[in-house]
């Protein structure tokens, strides 16, 4: 097959791909939701204006047509108003997705140059005492609650050592800058268990392959093949593990944003979620599937092009 | 290479901390925090507390509560005088003040903001009833106003409203004359005339502006906000040609003291420049207080112990640092509601006693509220009128062994005895985890006499919606006053207010509706108390919730910040608010 | 050939066991699991813990000899609740499992079997179902289905059978046209007895490897659910317990998050190390080592 029609043919999967996700969201939050009329008119609300209000929100339209406009949405970033805020859903985007993104683009940067550091480290010594206590140091750090980090960190290094601020942003570069450092260094303790454990497996599933064998055959030594061969080699599974997981830097990090006060798209989510805001929670479920979806067809067409074998199947 | 670029990593991380925005100290700055997201500036959407603080920081409305009286005593704002009313009680006329603009805005003819007149008012009211916006504060004046209703009706099911089509009830005689016309003897009315939902917004900038009022406020108030952004940091600066409004020179006796009346006579706003910190969490909010980085704070449940290790003073600690503590009663109080929907409570009064003898209210106290809250006996909290000193209800359980024998024996009386025969009931709350305790706490006095309850958790408007379509049998909730009179808290028990209405639990009892249906158009008189009183007895008597507490409010500040009062209804307060410079730089030294 | 093959899989099965026990990390992993396991059992059946809710002594006593891991809110013993949280734990470990191993094997093995029509429809609808974030399904499925243990087993559960369906789908896929496949088609065997009975023991490897790693994650989503206060109702969780903390930890109390994050932490340890255990002795590709 030739590559262009492979990757004409990715493309054109996306829309069936797309059409099934809005499908979901609407059986999810058109179909089976909670009436909204009463939420949005507390606790005063009347039965009169609780049926005017659904009129004036469309709610009571037909349900196909209520399923193109979150069709329509994926394509247009038009998402309507929030039910809770009554803010245009495309601006709090826009408003929210740099606070999220200058915190966990540089966590999430840290802390895969850091992991894949570690795994590489252990693979080398694997099955020897460092490698063991590796292990169980990443499983330690991962079974902690992420609130705990949080608290503790919030408290010991900002409030007692005064390291870092307590919570807070100040929009542009470089004032938040201060502001997400602790953040930061969190998010890289909380993902670095999880990810050494990965990037360890993928690491150690190329030591055991046969051209592995055969370098060591010749001579070459243990370092020299870890570095040049088995890296070389791993960085197909990584990358791919790397940027499928971007999409998700922009919805931000839920308990982070909230405990540091950091504007972003965790915090509206989460207050989304604890509102029932559905328009917001639509909005962010079709606007992160849109951005995943992207990200996978990059990813297969990066595959391709470093190995066209895959192509074939 | 590696090493380049860790290099540039942290240079640019120090110049990045070195270039931290530092406090410009000659300016009066506010710093406060709220612990919820803030919704928007349009008044006619500030149903919640933070929101319709923030709104009135920019916009104001013809009454407001005076600073410094209680009991709450309005007092005229943007309007010139109190209105001169009727006779028949019906008719409200209002002069306005003279000479009063909205903050300068491209909505207004090159940029200048214009003179307030007693249209805008007669505008931003039908704004609220406009059936196409959707106002949450319809329900205040919903039937009260003459043609208002019929006016929103007309133009729900046409396409437009007409904004110049005049209401009976609603006009300005001339440039400066308001008139309102009741439809009904309604003494409540000028509280909603104090509630941000009535501020005035100048037509042009709702044209201008269309739905995106809600980030651009342009208001006659004493700060300005050019861009409301969704951001956790609200910075507002002082409205420079904000009218000649002064701080008052006269207070209650109780309020006297402090240095409260320094000020008096001083031009308002007494601060440059407001931010307000969103916070949602209390960890970060306390421990920025004690940097202090917010001027106050209200106090932590979990952190009261080390605060206030007595209940009712400072620690030591924390006074050597200049913190001052305020306790003040919040004008709410807390319940567990019945639902007189279901046969079981509704006809058997005594199984209701019987529940709530066995509910002992004093540790509930202590575990929840640090044994700071008022253990209620009906349902109006102290502080207005109706409420009973030193009553106290037969069936408020205490936790005295003769409360739980007494319990028994009403439960007994109702037809089960030690419980038997009575199905599992459930018992709906928020899902905070101080409301998932206070149920499991529920649930374990209750089990004392053998009634047995089921504890389930609700999202905040899963929980309302549980409560309108009344499948609920039991559920925990509380009532802040909307203004400070007993009506608003007598109405949630009336039954023609079940609901969707405020009165959630569908308590409907003939004798009660009579009495409330005549005291709710008196005016405030001895007779009108007396009624409420009557009425104090019955809700305690006839126990249709099991009532938990009037809550206190506790909140430390910090000595710089001047003027500070607690109030139930802050709209508005902090333009009577000062920072102490040099004190705070002092202060600032030791934290 | 089919038996050659049994013959071979079967020392598969027997070669693993014998990795796993002389294996000391793995043996004691299982060890502390079925430990889990009984704990589980017993205090469902209420040998242990069922005095959970009583009050043994005053509200926020920390630990002591009296009382071990101290006490919460209301004097409850912090042990007691962490051992009556092991039920819920396990439960939802093993239901959640159970329910995307179902799932997964089920799906998985008709696309990979099939291929064609079906497998691409099977694809797209993990492909779709993927692409939504997991923490708004969690959200939407709780909403849908009210709160309670069930609903977290179902959210849990139905969130997490996608890597498993694509794992088992390409496993299929290499096995189905290999020599005793073709053999047992010979002998007459339907297309549903080759799937089940001759391809998918030799896949259960993978199943079972992620049935381990599966099993803790579901514990730790719980502790997600229950901050959004959609997790278990009525009885103490883990998740409960270390919500509780987020409050308590600023008067000093830490005994609650404690006694909560170490029963979890041991258990998810355990299940890495089986995990990673079961992972090298089944492995085939790993089996050189």
């Amino acid at each position: 097959m030739n590559i262009y029609t492979y990757i004409m043919r990715r493309l054109l999967y996306v829309i069936p791909v797309l059409l099934g996700v809005c499908a979901i969201v609407f059986v999810l939050f058109n179909l089976v939701s909670p009436d909204p009329t009463l939420i949005m008119l507390g606790k005063h609300a009347s039965v009169k204006q609780m049926a005017e209000l659904r009129a004036e929100l469309g709610l009571d339209r037909p349900m196909l047509e209520q399923y193109f406009d979150i069709v329509k949405s994926a394509f247009t970033f038009d998402f309507g108003r929030s039910w809770t805020t009554k803010q245009e859903i495309s601006e709090m985007i826009k408003a929210g997705a740099i606070p999220s993104l200058t915190v966990t683009l540089p966590a999430f940067v840290f802390s895969t140059i850091l992991s894949i550091a570690i795994s590489l480290l252990v693979a080398f010594y694997r099955g020897k005492a460092i490698d063991k206590v590796v292990v169980f140091a990443c499983v330690a750090l991962m079974s902690i609650s992420s609130l705990a980090y949080i608290l503790f960190g919030q408290y010991v290094f900002a409030f007692k050592l005064g390291l870092f601020e307590i919570s807070g942003y100040d929009a542009g570069f470089p004032y938040f800058i201060p502001y997400v450092l602790l953040p930061i260094l969190i998010i890289v303790i909380i993902s670095v268990g999880p990810d050494v454990r990965f990037y360890r497996t993928v690491v150690l599933d190329e030591v055991y392959q046969d051209y592995v064998r055969t370098a060591r055959a010749k001579g070459l030594g243990e370092k020299k093949i870890l570095f040049k061969h088995v890296l070389k080699n791993a960085l197909i599974p990584i990358i791919t593990f790397v940027v499928i997981r971007i999409p998700f830097l922009i919805l931000g990090a839920l308990l982070i944003e909230s405990f540091f006060s950091i504007p972003g798209l965790g915090g509206i989510t989460l207050n989304a979620i604890n509102s029932s805001d559905f328009p917001v929670i639509r909005a962010m479920t079709v606007l992160s599937a849109v951005a995943y979806i992207i990200f996978t067809v990059i990813t297969d067409v990066l595959y391709t092009l470093v190995d066209p074998r895959v192509r074939l199947s | 290479m590696k090493k380049t670029l860790l290099l540039t990593i942290v240079t640019t991380l120090l110049f990045g901390i070195s270039c931290t925005k530092k406090d410009v100290s000659n300016e009066r700055t506010l710093n406060l925090t709220v612990s919820s997201k803030v919704k928007g500036m349009d008044p006619i959407y500030s149903n919640d507390r933070y929101s319709s603080n923030e709104v009135a920081r920019v916009f104001e409305g013809l009454l407001e509560y005076h600073y410094l009286k209680r009991p709450y005593t309005l007092v005229p704002n943007l309007a010139e005088d109190m209105p001169t009313v009727s006779k028949d009680g019906l008719t409200y006329t209002f002069k306005i003040k003279k000479g009063v603009l909205f903050h300068d805005d491209p909505a207004f003819p090159n940029g200048k903001g214009r003179e307030l007149v007693a249209d805008d008012f007669v505008y931003s009211i039908k704004r609220l009833a406009d059936p196409k916006l959707q106002g949450l504060g319809w329900w205040l004046l919903d039937g009260k106003i003459k043609g208002l209703n019929e006016w929103r009706s007309k133009y729900a099911e046409l396409d437009a409203v007409d904004y110049n089509e005049e209401v009976d009830g609603l006009k300005a005689t001339d440039r400066y004359t308001l008139e309102f016309k009741l439809t009904k003897p309604f003494p409540q009315f000028l509280y909603s005339l104090a509630m941000p939902f009535t501020f005035a917004v100048a037509k042009e900038v709702v044209t201008k502006y269309g739905q995106e009022l809600l980030n651009h406020p342009v208001g006659t108030g004493p700060f300005i906000l050019p861009r409301f952004e969704q951001s956790n940091k609200i910075t507002y600066t002082r409205n420079k040609n904000f009218r000649e409004k002064k701080y008052p020179c006269e207070a209650s006796e109780e309020l006297k003291v402090k240095g409260l009346l320094e000020d008096c006579g001083k031009k308002l706003p007494l601060v440059d420049k407001i931010v307000v910190n969103i916070l949602i969490e209390d960890q970060p909010r306390w421990l920025n207080f004690q940097k202090g980085k917010v001027d106050f704070v209200a106090v932590p449940k979990d952190n009261f112990d080390t605060a206030i290790p007595d209940a009712k003073n400072l620690s030591p600690e924390f006074k050597a640092k200049g913190f001052e503590l305020l306790i003040s009663p919040s004008l709410d109080v807390t319940y567990t509601a019945f639902n007189h929907d279901l046969e079981l409570f509704k006809k058997n009064k005594a199984l209701r006693q019987a529940m709530s003898l066995a509910f002992n209210i004093n540790d509930a106290n202590k575990l929840f509220y640090n044994n700071t809250a008022l253990p209620a006996q009906s349902v109006i909290p102290p502080g207005i009128a109706g409420y009973i000193e030193n009553f106290e209800s037969p069936y408020r359980g205490t936790g005295k062994a003769a409360d739980l024998a007494k319990a028994k024996e009403l439960l007994a009386k109702a037809g089960y005895p030690n419980g038997k025969g009575l199905p599992e009931i459930t018992y709906d709350c928020p899902a905070s985890t101080v409301s998932r305790q206070i149920g499991e706490y529920f649930r374990k006095q209750m089990a004392q006499i053998g009634v047995n309850i089921k504890v389930i958790q609700n999202p905040w408007p899963e929980l309302q919606k549980k409560i309108t379509n009344r499948t609920v049998q039991t559920y925990g909730i509380a009532w802040g006053a909307d203004y400070p009179d007993a009506e608003n808290f007598l109405q949630l028990l009336y039954g023609p207010n079940r609901a969707p209405g405020a009165n959630g639990s569908g308590y409907d009892n003939a004798e009660f509706n009579r009495l409330f249906k005549t005291a709710s158009v008196m005016q405030n008189s001895p007779e009108r108390t007396a009624l409420y009183e009557k009425l104090y007895r019955i809700a305690a008597e006839e126990v249709p919730w099991i009532y938990g507490v009037h809550r206190q409010s506790y909140t430390l500040k910090h000595a710089w910040l001047k003027n500070f009062v607690s109030t139930d209804f802050e709209a508005g307060r902090a333009s009577y608010l000062n920072v102490d410079l040099k004190q705070k730089a002092e202060a600032k030294k030791k934290l | 050939m089919e038996v050659v093959k049994e013959q071979k899989s079967k020392n598969l099965w027997q070669h693993a066991w014998g990795t796993l026990l002389s294996d000391k990390f793995a043996v004691t992993s299982m060890a502390i699991v079925t430990i889990y396991f009984l704990v589980a059992i017993f205090s469902s059946l209420g040998f242990i813990a069922a005095d959970w809710t009583k009050e043994i002594g005053p509200s926020y006593a920390p630990p002591s000899a009296d009382y071990i891991f101290g006490l919460d809110i209301f004097g409850r013993s912090v042990l007691a609740k962490t051992l009556k949280g092991t039920e819920v734990a396990m439960s939802v470990g093993l239901v959640t499992g159970i329910i995307s191993m179902i799932i997964g094997v089920t799906l998985g093995g008709i696309a990979g079997y099939f291929g064609g029509k079906i497998d691409e429809v099977i694809v797209w609808f993990y492909t779709t179902f993927n692409s939504i974030p997991y923490i708004m399904l969690l959200v939407a499925i709780t909403f849908i289905l009210g709160k309670g243990i069930l609903a977290v087993y179902l959210a849990l559960g139905l969130t997490s059978w996608v890597n498993l369906c694509r794992l088992i789908r390409g496993e299929v896929i290499r096995h189905k046209d290999r020599e005793y496949v073709q053999a047992a088609a010979a002998i007459g065997g339907g297309d549903f007895r080759k799937l089940f009975l001759h391809i998918l023991p030799n896949v259960m490897h993978i199943v079972i490897i992620n049935f381990s790693l599966q099993f803790q994650t579901a514990i730790k989503s719980e502790v997600i659910l229950s901050y959004l206060g959609l997790g278990v109702q009525g009885q103490p969780s883990w998740g409960t317990m270390i919500n509780d903390a987020k409050l308590e930890l600023a008067r000093g109390n830490w005994w609650q998050l404690a006694a909560a994050t170490l029963a979890m932490f041991i258990v998810v340890l355990a299940f890495n190390t089986l995990g990673d255990a079961l992972r090298d002795a089944l492995d085939p590709k790993l089996k050189g080592k």
